[in-house]
């Protein structure tokens, strides 16, 4: 599936919406200013993950989409490991960066991927209307292009191409890095341009 | 006098081919994916001739899509064997080895068990084809990178995010 440059304009707006939600609330929780690039929409062949997605030890806290598509593909909350270690010390008021993941990490990690998850698909469902829930969330400490790898494998449709709908969230005071991925099925990516068309058309 | 050297098996010399998901590649080049969560990385090797071939498998079944053939397990092992008999490697020679089928999000409800589904594919289609499995690396919850080296006698790393590695 190719897009035209108007609807990867309108994906885009989309996913600065749920994205600027998203950081709002991971600047809340720090009580820090977080930073936010230009969400990119791209189409990447899963035969090229690896030039995306490396295979360096990171934390990536995912959701499945659930809602009116009950299968509706997933967002991811993505930072490197030692950026993970950094924000749940700063959560929990610690200070050793070299240390192995506990349970309060963990668990701290999957909160706040909660709650910028919700806030990004809140933004999104009040642009379009269309209502995409997260699942509880699932969290994975190991190489992320394996962790992402699995998820395509199990996406509802057979794909050769995955669309990936990123933005890095960054916050400089306690050096986070972050990337949040929305990767939806294609029957939500339809859903969504569908929406978006309706939007843009101009008042009858 | 004999000198062996320390060799670092990340310290590359030669160019290492990059096999991305549903790819695969038939020489005697170093080989590697990186990543492999459910997915399956399969080496074929032949000692007699030092020539191997590596695939990544991302699915069990390709249900009848012949569009991307190294993706699926059941188009993929006959392709490899294909492709290394008409190098004029002997059915026979070759050895074969296994990494990755990893379970690493148990929770999600679509999740199907595609890394055990994957690995119990492949194991069953190699004692169709009377091809020997000689070593494997499977299941868990882990993901694993494998390099593959058919110059020094078809040698498989497998290193995980930790960054320890072992032979397989």
């Amino acid at each position: 599936m190719s897009l035209s440059d108007i609807q990867k304009d309108a994906l885009q707006e989309l996913g600065n919406i749920g994205a600027a939600h998203a950081a709002t609330t991971l600047s809340q929780m720090l009580n820090s200013p977080v930073e936010m690039s230009v969400p990119k929409v791209i189409a990447v062949d899963i035969a090229k993950l690896s030039e995306y997605i490396g295979e360096d030890p990171s934390a990536m806290v995912a959701f499945e989409l659930q809602g009116e598509i009950p299968h509706g593909g997933y967002v991811i909350w993505y930072l490197s490991r030692d950026s993970a270690i950094r924000i749940t010390n700063t959560m929990l008021g610690m200070t050793d960066t070299d240390r192995p993941f506990n349970e309060m990490d963990e668990s701290a990690l999957r909160e706040v991927g909660n709650i910028m998850v919700s806030a990004y698909l809140d933004g999104t469902a009040e642009l379009l209307g269309f209502v995409m829930l997260p699942s509880p969330p699932s969290l994975v400490i190991d190489m992320a292009h394996a962790a992402m790898q699995s998820l395509i494998a199990q996406m509802a449709e057979e794909i050769n191409e995955v669309f990936l709908f990123r933005t890095d969230l960054t916050c400089l005071e306690h050096k986070i890095d972050s990337d949040i991925i929305l990767m939806p099925e294609n029957s939500s990516l339809h859903k969504m341009l569908n929406l978006l068309e309706e939007m843009m058309k101009p008042p009858v | 006098m004999i000198v062996t050297t320390m060799t670092d098996p990340f310290v590359q010399t030669d160019p290492t081919a990059m096999i991305g998901i549903g790819e695969y590649r038939v020489g005697s080049f170093r080989m590697a994916s990186i990543g492999l969560g459910s997915c399956i990385g399969l080496t074929l090797f032949s000692p007699e001739q030092k020539v191997g071939a590596m695939v990544h498998i991302m699915l069990p079944e390709s249900s009848g899509r012949t569009d991307r053939p190294g993706k699926y397990a059941d188009t993929a092992i006959p392709l490899l064997l294909n492709e290394l008999s008409t190098l004029g490697v002997r059915k026979g020679s070759i050895i074969c080895k296994i990494a990755g089928g990893a379970t690493m999000f148990e929770a999600f409800s679509a999740s199907m068990n595609i890394g055990q589904r994957n690995i119990e594919r492949v194991k069953k289609i190699l004692a169709e084809q009377n091809l020997r499995l000689v070593s494997e690396d499977v299941g868990g919850k882990m993901g694993r990178s494998v390099y593959f080296t058919p110059q020094e006698n078809g040698k498989v790393l497998v290193r995980l995010a930790n960054g320890s590695s072992r032979e397989i």
